[in-house]
C-alpha cells in the first residue's frame, strides 16, 4: 500500500523535477496506463499522468502545458494509490505541472479566480470576513475558548477550517465537534479571526505562491502560541500540515477530527446512548481515506453509535470514488459543466443510494454540499441525507 | 547527532577524510558488499574491508589496533542472528562488541566510532546505507586522534573470560 | 621494480584491468607502480586480464624464473577467482596458500566514482595484502569422504526431475515433498505452452518412473525438520506426517472413498482450489503418486467424535491398511548433497482487493481456471460460470501480484505465456470474445512470439492498459466492468465481461524464510532463494552441497525448469560423484605449550571440536569448521586459525592504515 510521505523539497519546480529522487522515479514509468485507467476524469483528461511523464521524458511537457485540460485533475490520490511503480503523482508531478499550466493560462475561469482571490485577500475561499471566522462559536452550546483569550498554552489546536468555519452547513460540523470535544474534556482552543486556509487546494490546483503566503501566515500564528498538537476538521488541511508544512519547520503533530475522536472512544462510549435507527454508508474521502488509509476509524466509531448499521458502496476504501472537490475542483463546477464533463459526485451518490442506506456519512467538509446537490438533482433527497461523522456522534451523545 | 569537536572544524578546513576499518564474514556481509559491486550502488570510499570467516573471529584487539593504527572508525559486519554461517558466532560477536564498546567508552572514544551490524549477502542496499551513515557519522565527530596510554590498552582477552 | 627484499620472500604484485571494469575507476598503473615501491615487492604487473590464460601464465613464469615465494592479485572478489589464482600460484611450483587476492573490482571500482579516492582505496587494500602475505604459511587441503547419496526437497517437476537424473546415474536419492502427493503445480495444470502438450500425459509417466525407481525413496507429506553436517556429510532430519493410511498396505482401490459416512464431500479439493468437494478420506487426484488415499484428520468423523461406524475401515477389511492412531514419526538420513525443488506460491489476489477476488463469483484465479479447462476438473473440462452459464465475454487481467512495487516489483515470467494459453484454451472450448488487458507482451523463448501470433490471429483481442477498476455492471446483469486505459488508443475502456480471469503471479513460498534457515542459504529479491553467481553458478548456492532448482530461485516455465533441475543433478552428481570433498585449510590449531587450561574455548565452539586432554585444549581438525570464534576468544592467545593468524590479520591493520 503507498504510504503519504513528506515532501522534502517543499519548493519543487517542474524545472527542478528530474533532478529530485522522486521525480527521477517517473522516469521508470511503464506506460501502463493505471492512473488514467483509474482517474474519475479519465476519459475527458487528456495529458494523463502517463502522457504527461511520457511527454516530459521526451522533451514534449509543453504541449501539455498550454490549454486548461489539467484544471479537470481533481488530485484523487486514485493514480498515486495504484500506479504500480509507486511513482509519486498526485503529490509530487500534479502539483508541479498544473502550477506552469495556470501560470500559462490566458484566463483563469472566474470561479476559481474568485476562490483564489477571495483566499489571498480573506484566507477563505467564500470571501467572508475573518472577523466571523468565529461567528459559528456563539450557536455551539458549549465552551470554544479563542487560544488569544486562553493566555496560557493547550494541548490541543482545533483548526477549524474554512468550510466547518463559514458554510453553514459545515458549521454544523464544527458546532457537533465542539460537543464532543468538550463531552471528552479536551483542553483545547481555536484562533478564531487568526485562523487562515492553509493552502492545499490552493497548492493542488497550481497556485503554489498563494499557498506559500498563507503557509508563512499561518506558521507565523503558530509560533506566536504553545499548543502540544493540530487538530484539524479538514483533511485537505491535515495533509498540508503533515506533509507539506514539516519541511517548512512545523514541528508539531497533527490528528483529523475522526481519528482523534476515534481513538478516543472508549471514553466517549459510555456517553453515546441515543438512539440513531439509521442504516449508514460511509464515504471515504480521497484524502483522509485513499491517501492516509484512515478507513477504520469512522466506521469504528458509527458502528459504536446505537441504533446503527453500516452498509458498504462497491467502491470504498482506497478504491473510493471522488466527490469531485479536490485540487479546485471545489471552485470548478461551472468550468466542467461547461466542458459538459459528468459531475463526480453524482456517480457516488448513485452507489450511495444503491446500498438503500439512509444516511451517507463523510469525513470531509467538501463532501456535505456536494453530496446533498446530487441528492437533490438525482432525486435522492427524500430517501437519503449526507451527514459529517462528528455530527453523528454528537447525535448520539447524551447531555 | 554528536556535537562538533573541535578537531572536526580543524580537519573539515584541510580536507580531512575519516578512515574506516571493516571487519566483514565472508558469508553475509563480505558478500553484501561484492553484491552492492555487480549491483554498481555507490557508497562512500572511506572503508578499508578486512575479510574474517566469521564475525566471531574479531578479537576486541583488532578493533584497538585499528583504532591507534589511526582508524577513526571500526564497522564489523556480521550475518543475522539465526544466519550464522557457524551457527551463532555472531551471537559471540555481539556480547564481546557491548564488552568492548564500554571499553572504548571508558576511554573517552565516542560510541558511534564502532559498529556491529548485521547484513546478510543480500542486503546490499542496507550495506550502502550503514557505509553512508557510519562516514557521516564520523565526519560530523572529526578525526580520532586516540593517544595510547603509556600502559597500553587494557587486555580485553582478560575480560573475555567473564562474558564467556 | 625492486632488486632488494632483505631476507624476506620475494612478492609478485598483480593488478588487473579486468577490461575497464576495474581500470576505468582505478588508475590500474599508479597502483602497480606503487605495488613495486612496497618493501619484499621483486614484481610488480598490470594486464588486461589475469584470469585468462594468459594473465596466469604471467604468476606461473614469474614464480618460475624470477623466485616468487608470494603471490598477491589484485582483481575481483576471492569467491570469484580465488581458486583460479592459488591454482596459478601451485602449477608455478610454491604452495598454493602463498597467495593473497584483493577485491578491487566489487569493493572498490564498481561501488566509487572518484578515480583519486578509488585509486587510493586500491592501494591501501593491496599495501594490506602484501603485508599479509608475507606471514602465509604452506597449508594442505585435507579431503573429507562424500556420501554418495543426494536429498531432492520438494516434489514438483523439477524435484522429480533432479531425482531421475541423479536415481539414474545410480545414486541413492530421497525425495521428500510435503503434500500427500508429487506432481507439484505441473500436476494442476491442463496443457502447457506453447506446445499445448497435456501436462498430464508428460508428467505423469515420470511420476510413476519415481514411484518404481529402485534408487528413490520417497516420502509424501514429509518435511526437512533439520539438517546438520557440512558438504558431503550432511544429516537431515525429516518429519513424517501422519497420513493415516498404512502406504504399503493401500492397494489404491478408493473403496474407502466410496463408502465413507460422508455421502458428499463437504472439504474445499485443495487440487481443484475449492472449486470442488472432497471426503474426508481422498486421494488428491486420480494420478497421483504414491497412487494411496489419505485422511484428512480435521474433516473425519472418527478423529473429531471417536464415534464413527468407519465403513471405511471395514471395507477395507484383511488389507487392513487404515491406521487412525498413526503419529508423526522422524527420519534422520546422511546424504552428500541435497537440492531444494520447493517451487513457488501463486500470488494471493485478495492483496489487490480492487479486482474483486472473492468479491464478484466470477473473477477467477488463473490456477482456478487450469482446473475449469481440465477434463479432469471439476467441471470436466466445461468452462462455467459458477451459475452454470457458459460466458461469452472474457477478460484476462495481467501483471496480477507481478510488476506491482504494491505486491511484487518482479515479473514473474510465465503470466504472459499461460494467459494465452488459457485465452486460446477458452476460446476453442467457448467460443467467448476474450480480451488480455497486458502492460507488455512477454513471449522470449522458443515457439513463444509464434504463439502469441497464433492467438492474436483467432481473434483474441489485446488491450494494452493496466485494469485499474473492477465493478459489476449495473441493472444486476451479473457481468462485472474492467476498466483501463487503452494506451494504444489513448482512451478509457469500459468492458463488460461474464468472467474474469486474474493472471496471478508466482512468489516466494510462504516458508521460504524458514527453509533457507535449515538449509543456512540465502534469500535474494523477492523472497527467492539466492544463487551463488546469477550467471556461473545458477543452481548452486553460498552453502558448498546444497543446490537449487526451479522456481524456488526464482519464477520459470516448465522448460527452463527443467533445464535447471538437470543442471542442479549435474552439479551435485558432480560433488558426490568424485567421492570426497577438499576442506578449505583455514581450521584452528593449539599452541599446546601456551595453552592455560581455562576451558574458555570449549563451550564456544559450535561443532564440539574442542576438548580438554592432559589439562590442555586440543582441537579435532576434522570437525573444526574454521570460524575462528575459539581463537578470538582465548585469553592466551595459544589458539591460532590457519589463513586467519593473529599477524597476518595485524599486518592487514597497519596495511590499510600506514597512510593514515
Amino acid at each position: 500500500m503507498t504510504q503519504a510521505i513528506v515532501l522534502d523539497v517543499p519548493d519543487l519546480t517542474l524545472d527542478g523535477l528530474l533532478d529530485t529522487p522522486a521525480g527521477r522515479a517517473l522516469l521508470s514509468c511503464i506506460q501502463c496506463g493505471t492512473c488514467a485507467g483509474t482517474c474519475p476524469y479519465g476519459e475527458v483528461l487528456r495529458y494523463t499522468p502517463r502522457r504527461l511523464i511520457g511527454m516530459l521524458r521526451e522533451g514534449f511537457i509543453e504541449e501539455a502545458l498550454a490549454g486548461d485540460d489539467l484544471l479537470s485533475c481533481v488530485t484523487c490520490y486514485d493514480c498515486w494509490a495504484k500506479c504500480p511503480r509507486g511513482l509519486r503523482l498526485t503529490d509530487v508531478l500534479l502539483p508541479v505541472v498544473k502550477e506552469q499550466v495556470l501560470l500559462r493560462l490566458p484566463q483563469v475561469p472566474p470561479e476559481l479566480q474568485d476562490a483564489l482571490a477571495n483566499t489571498m485577500r480573506y484566507g477563505n475561499p467564500m470571501g467572508e470576513s475573518p472577523r466571523k471566522r468565529a461567528a459559528w462559536v456563539e450557536s455551539a452550546g458549549v465552551p470554544v475558548p479563542l487560544l488569544r483569550d486562553l493566555g496560557r498554552p493547550v494541548d490541543v489546536l482545533w483548526i477549524v477550517e474554512c468550510y466547518a468555519a463559514y458554510y453553514p452547513r459545515g458549521q454544523d460540523n464544527a458546532r457537533a465537534t465542539a460537543r464532543i470535544l468538550n463531552a471528552l474534556g479536551v483542553d483545547f482552543a481555536i484562533l478564531g479571526s487568526e485562523e487562515k486556509c492553509a493552502g492545499e487546494c490552493a497548492r493542488l490546483v497550481g497556485e503554489k505562491g498563494l499557498f506559500d503566503t498563507l503557509r508563512e501566515q499561518n506558521l507565523a500564528v503558530f509560533g506566536k502560541y504553545e499548543f502540544g498538537a493540530l487538530l484539524t476538521s479538514d483533511p485537505h488541511a491535515f495533509d498540508a500540515f503533515a506533509y507539506v508544512y514539516p519541511a517548512l519547520g512545523l514541528d508539531r503533530p497533527v490528528d483529523h477530527t475522526t481519528p482523534f475522536v476515534a481513538a478516543r472512544l472508549d471514553a466517549l462510549k459510555p456517553r453515546l446512548t441515543q438512539e440513531l435507527g439509521y442504516k449508514i454508508t460511509y464515504h471515504d474521502s480521497c484524502v483522509l481515506g485513499r491517501h492516509n488509509h484512515v478507513h477504520d476509524e469512522p466506521r469504528r466509531l458509527l458502528e459504536a453509535l446505537p441504533g446503527v448499521s453500516l452498509v458498504e458502496m462497491t467502491h470504498n476504501r482506497d478504491s473510493t470514488i471522488c466527490c469531485g472537490g479536490g485540487g479546485g475542483g471545489m471552485w470548478l463546477d461551472t468550468f466542467y459543466k461547461a466542458k459538459g464533463h459528468p459531475r463526480l459526485s453524482d456517480r457516488r451518490v448513485e452507489e450511495a443510494l444503491a446500498t438503500g442506506a439512509d444516511v451517507l456519512a463523510v469525513s470531509c467538509p467538501y463532501e456535505v454540499p456536494r453530496f446533498e446537490d446530487s441528492l437533490k438533482v438525482l432525486g435522492g433527497d427524500d430517501r437519503m441525507v449526507v451527514r459529517d461523522v462528528m455530527e453523528l456522534v454528537a447525535e448520539a451523545l447524551a447531555d | 547527532m554528536p556535537e562538533p569537536t573541535e578537531n572536526l572544524q580543524e580537519s573539515t578546513a584541510n580536507g580531512w577524510e575519516p578512515k574506516i576499518v571493516a571487519f566483514f564474514c565472508n558469508w553475509c556481509t563480505y558478500l553484501a558488499a561484492d553484491l552492492a559491486g555487480t549491483s554498481r550502488m555507490k557508497y562512500a570510499p572511506n572503508a578499508r574491508v578486512i575479510r574474517v570467516m566469521c564475525s566471531g573471529r574479531v578479537d576486541p584487539q583488532f578493533v584497538m589496533e585499528a583504532l591507534a593504527r589511526g582508524a577513526d572508525g571500526v564497522l564489523v559486519g556480521g550475518c543475522h542472528f539465526g544466519d550464522c554461517h557457524y551457527q551463532a558466532g555472531n551471537h559471540k560477536a555481539l556480547r564481546r562488541f557491548r564488552l568492548l564498546q564500554r571499553v572504548l567508552m571508558g576511554l573517552g572514544i565516542e560510541e558511534e566510532r564502532i559498529r556491529l551490524e548485521w547484513i546478510s549477502a543480500a542486503e546490499a542496499d542496507k550495506l550502502r546505507d550503514v557505509m553512508n551513515e557510519m562516514v557521516a557519522q564520523i565526519k560530523a565527530l572529526g578525526p580520532l586522534d586516540l593517544e595510547v596510554p603509556a600502559e597500553g590498552f587494557p587486555e580485553l582477552a582478560d575480560v573475555e573470560e567473564v562474558t564467556a | 621494480m625492486s632488486a632488494e627484499t632483505n631476507g624476506q620472500p620475494k612478492i609478485g604484485v598483480y593488478v588487473c584491468h579486468c577490461g575497464t571494469n576495474i581500470a576505468a575507476t582505478v588508475d590500474v598503473e599508479a597502483v602497480q607502480e606503487f605495488a613495486a615501491g612496497l618493501p619484499g615487492v621483486t614484481v610488480s604487473r598490470a594486464y588486461k586480464y589475469m584470469c585468462s590464460d594468459p594473465g596466469q601464465e604471467m604468476i606461473k613464469e614469474d614464480i618460475r624464473a624470477n623466485g616468487l615465494e608470494r603471490v598477491v592479485v589484485a582483481s575481483c572478489s576471492p569467491s570469484l577467482h580465488e581458486a583460479t589464482f592459488r591454482r596459478a600460484t601451485a602449477e608455478g611450483g610454491i604452495n598454493p596458500y602463498y597467495f593473497q587476492m584483493v577485491n578491487i573490482r566489487e569493493h572498490d571500482s564498481w561501488v566509487h566514482t572518484d578515480i583519486a579516492e578509488a585509486t587510493a582505496k586500491a592501494k591501501d587494500l593491496l599495501r594490506a595484502a602484501v603485508h599479509r602475505v608475507r606471514f602465509h604459511k604452506p597449508l594442505e587441503r585435507s579431503r573429507v569422504d562424500v556420501n554418495p547419496a543426494v536429498m531432492v526437497v520438494g516434489g514438483g517437476i523439477a524435484g522429480i526431475h533432479a531425482a531421475l537424473t541423479l536415481a539414474n546415474a545410480d545414486k541413492k536419492v530421497y525425495l521428500v515433498e510435503r503434500e500427500p502427493s508429487i506432481g507439484g503445480h505441473m500436476a494442476q495444470f491442463d496443457k502447457t505452452f506453447p506446445t499445448l502438450d497435456c501436462a498430464a500425459c508428460i508428467l505423469t509417466p515420470k511420476m510413476t518412473e519415481v514411484r518404481g525407481h529402485p534408487n528413490i525413496t520417497l516420502w509424501t507429506m514429509a518435511e526437512v525438520d533439520k539438517v546438520d553436517g557440512y558438504v558431503g556429510n550432511y544429516k537431515v532430519t525429516v518429519r513424517h506426517k501422519p497420513r493415516f493410511i498404512i502406504e504399503e498396505a493401500c492397494v489404491g482401490c478408493l473403496e474407502c472413498i466410496e463408502v465413507c459416512v460422508f455421502r458428499r464431500g463437504k472439504t474445499p479439493d485443495e487440487f481443484n482450489l475449492g472449486l470442488s468437494m472432497r471426503k474426508p478420506v481422498y486421494i488428491p487426484f486420480p494420478q497421483a503418486v504414491p497412487p494411496v488415499v489419505v485422511i484428512d484428520q480435521d474433516a473425519c468423523i472418527e478423529f473429531r467424535t471417536g464415534r464413527c461406524k468407519k465403513t471405511c475401515v471395514e471395507i477395507c477389511a484383511d488389507r487392513n491398511a487404515i491406521d487412525f492412531t498413526q503419529t508423526e514419526t522422524f527420519d534422520e538420513v546422511e546424504v552428500g548433497a541435497v537440492i531444494l525443488a520447493t517451487g513457488f506460491k501463486a500470488f494471493d489476489p485478495k492483496r489487490t482487493p480492487s479486482y474483486g477476488h472473492g468479491v464478484y463469483p466470477n473473477v477467477y484465479t488463473a490456477m482456478e481456471l487450469e482446473r475449469l479447462v481440465n477434463s479432469s476438473g471439476p467441471t470436466e473440462g466445461h468452462v462455467t460460470l459458477r451459475d452454470g452459464r457458459t460466458p461469452e465475454v472474457v477478460g484476462i487481467v495481467h501483471c496480477v501480484g507481478s510488476r506491482d512495487v504494491n505486491t511484487n516489483e518482479h515479473c514473474s515470467r510465465v503470466c504472459c505465456m499461460y494467459s494465452l494459453k488459457l485465452a486460446h484454451l477458452i476460446k476453442e472450448k467457448t467460443g467467448a470474445e476474450i480480451y488480455n488487458f497486458y502492460i507488455d507482451i512477454r513471449a522470449p523463448g522458443k515457439g513463444m512470439e509464434e504463439f502469441y501470433n497464433r492467438v492474436a490471429e483467432e481473434g483474441v483481442h489485446f488491450i494494452r492498459g493496466k485494469v485499474a477498476d473492477v465493478y459489476p455492471e449495473a441493472g444486476n446483469t451479473g457481468r462485472v466492468i474492467l476498466q483501463a486505459e487503452d494506451t494504444l488508443l489513448g482512451r478509457v475502456r469500459k468492458i463488460p465481461v461474464d468472467m474474469v480471469v486474474l493472471a496471478t503471479g508466482l512468489e516466494a513460498q510462504a516458508d521460504a524464510e524458514a527453509v533457507r534457515r535449515t538449509f543456512n542459504i540465502t534469500c535474494g529479491g523477492g523472497g527467492f532463494f539466492m544463487e551463488r553467481h546469477p550467471k556461473l553458478a545458477p543452481v548452486s548456492t553460498f552453502t558448498d552441497g546444497i543446490f537449487l532448482a526451479g522456481a524456488c530461485q526464482g519464477p520459470k516455465d516448465i522448460p527452463d525448469t527443467v533445464a535447471q533441475a538437470g543442471a542442479a543433478a549435474a552439479e551435485a552428481l558432480a560433488l558426490v560423484d568424485r567421492g570426497f570433498v577438499e576442506m578449505e585449510p583455514n581450521t584452528a590449531y593449539v599452541v599446546t605449550e601456551e595453552c592455560s587450561g581455562c576451558k574458555t574455548c570449549i563451550p564456544l565452539c559450535p561443532y564440539t571440536a574442542i576438548t580438554r586432554v592432559d589439562g590442555k585444549a586440543q582441537i579435532n581438525p576434522v570437525l573444526c569448521k574454521g570460524c575462528g570464534t575459539c581463537v578470538a576468544a582465548c585469553p592466551s592467545g595459544s589458539i591460532r586459525q590457519n589463513l586467519f593468524e593473529d599477524e597476518q590479520i595485524y599486518e592487514e591493520i597497519l596495511g590499510v592504515l600506514a597512510d593514515a
